[in-house]
């Protein structure tokens, strides 16, 4: 009866009471960055005594602003395609393949992603110092791919364990070459398995910050720095309207994926 | 399981496996990659602080005589472990609510939570740093409430770091607590009832114990993630509490020490290793991840 919702008596009040509060604490915080990135208050004061655009108008009249949204973009959009093609290769390799350590290969391939970034960060510092990467869109690609991988690893992976090989073999059989029943047949079949390793792997070079703080030099920095840079001196609410530009762009992926299942499931 | 599956398919592709690139040749460009850029650099490191300033363990012996880094490895483990606990204490709820809920209701907090899980990590701790300051709007609230009469300190110290840290962990803890809830039998529960368990009993002897691998396992990760989190301990914490991931990164950027920072590296990259190895070792590998 506990797991029953309907037989729970008084105990679903509290159930709900508590999930409804943790569920304000999570959507809370970023509603009032968005709201307060239009307040004219300097001070973050809220409720705003006013409304105002002239955070956008500060935020896109800076270069700086700009540039590392740029930065930022370049990253993540060479970062995705490398992590998506990579990651298919890799999953083909380890989904169909039977070599010895191949799940002790599959676990070094995820390292990253449970690795403290921190480590990480610092140790790519160090190495780039002395090969001359620090501060280069090629350091950048290269330290993000690292940490993209596993995701698309695991998208693509889990997509591939989720498909029925004989199709493919199936398509051998009809006179295709292996490469392309791989890439006619098995490709579109696990069409969503890519496509959530793509946004996957943008979201984490787009919202990485611990290796990019490291790795930025004053002519090469990503949003992510920016922001950073700009809290360490002050909480100016035109870091709540690159905020609020961040969570939109977070919000329209989700919504990406959400018609992309829905539309796999009909 | 795993090596039965693997063996009978083996023997049925073998013959046409023979005949092509073998299928390890395509993790090679991957493997390649992580050899240079992640193998190859954590372990010059962590060689850096067994040989600079000078070869031997003098760094280690400095990390671990000083009464100031003690500190700091304390707070990092103190901070880790509240918390884990107050995830936990409100994840768990949450997590069996989800696991009943009519499904409409459960798809609304889950978009919630996956929003937050994925809203820009320095947008959210942002959002903190306005809400906790000492005209903000928490200190007003609670001011115009009469509760207090001066603004609290909740920023820059532990309140802070704790209030940041519990909310980024908590779609953590309750993603995987939701999938063990899920999976147990409701009949179990039925059946504790029909032999005269009040709700309580069922609670505390039934449904605590079933979701208890869960549980573990969701801390267990929460704890090691908070371990090594740099940014919103650097934001919201104070310079009395220090984490980990800090003091590595001031060794490296101010202090320019790279046998120290190598040191203090190893010292996390080792309790997150272990932590991880009891995971895999209790609770499977299908729970790992997360950002």
């Amino acid at each position: 009866m506990l797991l029953n919702f309907d037989r729970l008596g008084w105990w679903k009040l509290v159930l709900i009471g508590i999930t409804l509060a943790t569920t304000a604490f999570l959507l809370l915080p970023i509603l009032f960055i968005a709201a307060l990135s239009f307040g004219s208050s300097q001070w973050l004061i809220f409720p705003p005594p006013g409304w105002t655009l002239k955070w956008y108008q500060e935020l896109l009249a800076d270069p700086r602003w700009l540039q590392s949204a740029w930065t930022s973009f370049r990253i993540a959009i060479i970062v995705t395609v490398l992590s998506v093609l990579l990651g298919l290769v890799t999953s083909f390799g380890l989904t169909r393949g039977r070599f010895p350590f191949r799940e002790a290969l599959k676990a070094l391939f995820l390292t990253p992603m449970i690795l403290p970034v921190v480590v990480l960060a610092v140790a790519l510092y160090a190495f780039f110092l002395q090969i001359g990467l620090n501060g280069t869109l090629t350091g950048f690609v290269i330290s993000h791919l690292v940490l993209a991988l596993p995701f698309s690893i695991l998208s693509i992976s889990s997509a591939l364990e989720g498909f029925d090989k004989s199709i493919e073999d199936a398509a051998v059989l009809c006179g295709a070459s292996p490469l392309e029943a791989r890439i006619r047949v098995t490709l579109p079949a696990i069409s969503h398995g890519i496509f959530s390793a793509a946004i996957f792997s943008f979201l984490t070079s787009w919202d990485e910050v611990v290796v990019a703080i490291f790795m930025s030099s004053p002519t090469l920095q990503t949003l992510p720095v920016k922001i950073w840079a700009t809290l360490r001196q002050d909480l100016t609410p035109v870091v709540a309207a690159a905020s609020t530009l961040l969570i939109l762009l977070t919000v329209l992926l989700m919504l990406l994926v959400a018609v992309i299942r829905k539309g796999l499931k009909s | 399981m795993v090596a039965q599956t693997e063996t009978a398919s083996a023997k049925h592709y073998a013959p046409v496996r023979a005949r092509r690139p073998t299928d390890f040749d395509l993790t090679l460009p991957a493997l390649g990659l992580l050899a240079l850029f992640f193998v190859l650099p954590v372990a010059i490191l962590l060689t850096r602080s067994v040989t600079e300033p000078v070869p031997g363990l003098g760094n280690y012996a400095e990390l671990l005589g000083s009464s100031t880094y003690l500190r700091v490895f304390a707070n990092t483990f103190a901070v880790s472990g509240l918390v884990t606990f107050i995830s936990l204490l409100i994840g768990f709820p949450v997590a069996w609510a989800l696991a009943i809920m009519p499904s409409r209701l459960a798809s609304v907090v889950f978009a919630i939570l996956l929003l937050s899980m994925w809203t820009n990590l320095l947008a959210r701790t942002y959002a903190w740093m306005v809400l906790l300051q000492r005209t903000g709007v928490i200190n007003k609230l609670l001011i115009g409430m009469g509760l207090i009469d001066q603004p609290l300190p909740l920023v820059n110290n532990l309140t802070g770091v704790t209030i940041g840290m519990t909310y980024i962990m908590l779609p953590f803890i309750i993603l995987p607590l939701y999938g063990v809830i899920r999976k147990i039998d409701p009949a179990i529960l039925q059946a504790a009832a029909l032999c005269g368990a009040n709700r309580w009993q069922s609670l505390v002897r039934v449904l605590l114990p079933l979701a208890m691998p869960g549980m573990a396992a969701g801390a267990l990760m929460v704890f090691v993630m908070s371990l090594g989190y740099f940014v919103t301990p650097a934001l919201l914490g104070g310079t009395a509490n220090m984490m980990l991931a800090e003091l590595i990164a001031q060794f490296v950027q101010s202090l320019v020490n790279w046998g120290m920072g190598g040191a203090a590296a190893l010292v996390l990259l080792v309790v997150t290793l272990a932590l991880y190895a009891v995971q895999l070792r209790f609770f499977g590998t299908d729970r790992l991840g997360g950002r």
